[in-house]
């Protein structure tokens, strides 16, 4: 019980403490994980990003800038969150805490960079396309986009998880 | 069909419950909690959409997924 409530309280502060670093960052410090998409990005739509100090990467072929609030740190800490409770019910022993909470923070992380580049190439694409969609306008698109891919990204991580779950590892040391 | 569809779509939000969750609170609940609402009705249209867009979508799947499994099981 105590190892469960000290798992919550490290999870709320790793959650809390990423929310404050993301409020108070600019973008040349979100490159831990700005520049690992911005390649993938570059990978996927075959655009040349480069940095731009002080702003993000930017395509000048694109013309699109990937900056701080193109970042996924706010993916990332639901999908954190999301796991954490997902896999919560591993956690018997401080061993098996950490490994819940590091699995959570890194598949976190991932997930967050591969939902990111789907997000940020369809809407490169969205851009390139204004007639894809006439009815709505290029805002509107966007935002739809946005929720789409993050909400189908977290829905895809949490399918993937309870299936790695069920037949990867047994549920306690014991079973 | 109908049946099939409620049960379907009732099935599906059961298994979203958690992404659905966490989604609506990095989206709503965190925004909510730190005075969002206080920047009018900006904030308001954006949280509106964010509320419905999901469980639409939801809907829509499980429409597509009732009748494609419908025309498999008739062919």
């Amino acid at each position: 019980m105590k190892t469960k409530l000290l798992t919550v309280l490290v999870a709320a502060f790793i959650a809390w403490g990423l929310k404050r670093h993301y409020s108070d960052a600019r973008a040349d410090d979100l490159r831990w994980i700005l520049t690992p998409t911005a390649h993938l990005v570059g990978v996927v739509t075959g655009a040349t990003f480069t940095l731009l100090p002080g702003e993000g990467y930017f395509s000048r072929e694109q013309l699109f800038l990937i900056e701080k609030s193109c970042a996924g740190v706010n993916f990332m800490i639901a999908a954190f969150g999301m796991l954490v409770f997902a896999l919560f019910h591993r956690v018997h022993s401080a061993g098996a805490a950490l490994k819940v909470l590091g699995v959570s923070l890194a598949a976190g992380y991932s997930g967050a960079l591969i939902v990111n580049t789907v997000r940020i190439a369809a809407a490169i694409w969205l851009a390139a396309h204004p007639a894809a969609l006439p009815a709505f306008s290029a805002e509107d698109v966007h935002r739809v986009e946005g929720i789409l891919v993050y909400f189908g990204g977290l829905v895809l991580l949490y399918e993937l998880t309870q299936r790695l779950d069920r037949r990867l590892v047994p549920t306690s040391p014991a079973s | 069909m109908i049946g099939a569809l409620g049960s379907t779509i009732a099935h599906a939000f059961r298994r979203t419950a958690l992404p659905l969750g966490a989604y609506y609170g990095i989206t709503l609940i965190v925004p909510l909690a730190n005075g969002a609402p206080q920047s009018g009705s900006i904030f308001l249209e954006h949280a509106l959409v964010v509320l419905i867009v999901p469980p639409v979508a939801i809907g829509c799947a499980c429409i597509v997924h009732t009748i494609a499994r419908a025309a498999l099981e008739r062919s």
